[in-house]
This record gives C-alpha cells, structure tokens and sequence, in this order.
C-alpha cells in the first residue's frame, strides 16, 4: 500500500467517525500501551466520542482522505504550578503502520498545540520501555529522551519502565 | 603541621557521625523550631514556598499539611527537630510510586545528616508500604548539594528533565533519581 503522506491531515472528531474509531480502538494492538480499554461495540465507540474525543481540551483524529485511522491527544494538566506543562498520545491504525503516518501527524500537531496553548511549556510523552515504533516515532518528531524512569507506573496491570521524552516550546524551529 | 590538622579534621567527622539522629512525626508543640528552618531562606531557595514569616503560618502548616500527611517525620538531632523528610503517596497506577523531600536547617548543613536520614527512611518506607516499588526524588540541577545527598544513599540518576517544575515563577531543569525496592534488597 503506497499512502502519500501530503493527504494525511487532522481534524476534530466527529460521532460520524465511530466505525472508523472502532477499526482502531477496538484493536489491542493499538491500544497495547494506551491507558484506554480496548473498545467493544459501535456504541462504545460512539459513547468514547461523545465522552471522552468531543470535550478533549485537544484531541485529534489523524485522517487520510477525510477517514479517521488514528488519534494524537494532548493533555495540559490542571492546576496553577502544573499547566505549563503537557501530556502527548497517539494511536494509528495497524493497517497504517510503516509509512512514518504517526511521525507525520505528530510533525504536525505539536506546532498546532504549542499555538492553541501558548501557556504551556513544556510537552512530555511517556513510552514504554518496550515499545520501540513509538521511541523512533517521537526521536524523528524531535522529542528529547530525557532518561528511562524505572517501574514508574502500572500499565493494564503491570508494572512498567518508561522512557520519558519532551519537546519544549523553545525545541521549535524559529519562524522564518 | 600537617598531621594535627587531620588528626583535627577526624576528629570532626567523627563528632558529626555521633550525632545523635532519629526521625519522630512533627507535632504543633515543635512549631518553634520547625520556625528556625522555615524562615530561613537559604533553606527555601530550592523549596516552592516563601519563607515563613510568623508562627501563625507555622502552626497552620502543621495541623493541616503534616499531620495528615501520609509520611512526614521530622529529623531530630538529640530529640529536637533541626529539619524534615517527607514520602508522598501515589493512586491508582502511580501507587508503587513515592516521592521523597527533604529540608535541613542551614546550621547543620555539611554534616551528613540527611543523608543518614534519607538512609534511615530507605530501611524503613518499602517495609511500611509493600505496594511502594520505586521511591523517587526530583532536584532542582542547581541543587548540588541534594544531588550529593541521594547519590550517597544510594539512588540511582535517570536523567534531567528540562523544564519539568516552575520554582517561584522560573522554570527549572530538575535531576530524577530513584531507588526501587529490588535495589534496596541487594
């Protein structure tokens, strides 16, 4: 499969997606080191968009053609000592794996989110240990590895050592 | 000459190893000298909050931060309270997870007191709290003296985190160390 990644785009998501969430967010091996269940149903999926995708203060849904096949999420945590800084996850679609698509769609959504909140500071992703696709795909977003927190957390019941990574508003390329 | 003074200089370090240190819950009757440290502000430069300033602020922060706190012990040199060492406790999928402070009046800084604190604290906390797989403490990069602290205790450095705190309005490069309980057992 040849994916042109000048077509890859991102957008809000809409209930419209849920069968393509599903595809994606009904498959363990996408949701392996995600903290979300893996969804079940149509409605899960709905109910997922509705609850959880809609109110986001920024979720998007990664869209080839317009059809979803992944999400990144972007989570500022709350409180006055903390909002400076963010959380970053993201998910494609099996059938999308290999064609640097999550690469692509991260390339383009950190620019985006450090616009939308110019307060924060400071955007770490947490990867397992284990979970080598993701350490390359945030190393070619530009993301610095920090160091590898041992047993940091739990993870669908087991406990985890996870790299640590950030990319600073200042890592971003001046403008011309 | 040369031989006197460090005859002198063991004999030193020798009185401060027999400091007589233990760690006890801080009370409100300790307000007073908890008072000696918390209004210093070379014991605040590292610390989010301001130096205290009247015993009034004291008194709160021991009735409602301390005493509830799920592990905070005040360090005792001869039963008096010259600092404190706190673990904070984690939920959910953070519990094997605790953070370890510290603050030392300035007067007994230099003497290996909190380390033989954060070392007293290490024998006791995975014991305590068996679900506590990994104790970890965040330095500000400045912080060399703290750095040296949990270096000799043992922890482990896993990397800087660049601008990962916002100290009185600045943001802060911060050292991580830890130390899992799997170290501590060997």
């Amino acid at each position: 499969m040849e994916v042109d990644l000048s077509k890859i785009t991102l957008r809000p998501f809409k209930l419209e997606d849920a069968d393509d969430f599903l595809l994606f967010a009904g498959d363990d091996q996408v949701t392996n080191y995600l903290r979300w269940q893996t969804l079940n149903s149509k409605q899960e999926a709905l109910d997922h968009i509705k609850d959880v995708c809609i109110p986001h203060p920024w979720r998007r849904s990664i869209c080839i053609d317009n059809c979803s096949i992944g999400f990144i999420s972007i989570f500022p945590f709350s409180g006055e000592e903390h909002r400076f800084k963010a959380n970053i996850g993201y998910g494609v679609a099996v059938k999308y794996w290999g064609h640097g698509i999550a690469t692509k769609a991260l390339k383009m959504a950190v620019p985006q989110f450090f616009a939308d909140f110019p307060d924060v500071v400071r955007l770490e992703a947490f990867i397992d240990a284990q979970n080598l696709g993701s350490q390359r795909v945030v190393e070619k977003t530009g993301f610095q590895k920090e160091g590898m927190l041992r047993k940091y957390a739990y993870m669908k019941g087991k406990l985890r050592d996870m790299f640590i990574y950030s990319f600073l508003s200042t890592d971003l390329p001046a403008n011309p | 000459m040369e031989a006197t003074s460090v005859v002198q200089l063991d004999q030193t370090k020798a009185k401060d190893e027999c400091l007589n240190l233990s760690l006890r819950p801080l009370q409100v009757s300790d307000v007073d000298d908890f008072m000696v440290w918390a209004s210093d502000e070379k014991v605040t430069r590292f610390c989010t909050w301001e130096p205290y300033t009247n015993k009034e602020d004291g008194l709160n922060y021991i009735k409602n931060t301390v005493v509830p706190h799920p592990w905070f012990r005040a360090i005792c040199v001869d039963d008096r309270p010259v600092g404190a060492i706190s673990v904070s406790a984690n939920s959910g999928n953070d519990k094997c997870r605790g953070e370890l402070g510290y603050v030392l009046a300035s007067k007994y800084w230099g003497k290996g007191i909190v380390t033989r604190a954060v070392k007293m604290v290490v024998d006791t906390i995975f014991v305590e709290w068996p679900h506590l797989e990994r104790l970890e403490a965040l330095v500000d990069v400045e912080n060399v003296g703290s750095q040296r602290v949990l270096e000799k205790a043992g922890f482990q450095r896993e990397g800087v985190l660049r601008k990962y705190f916002i100290l009185k309005g600045r943001s802060r490069d911060m050292v991580m160390f830890s130390l899992l309980s799997t170290d501590y057992q060997s």
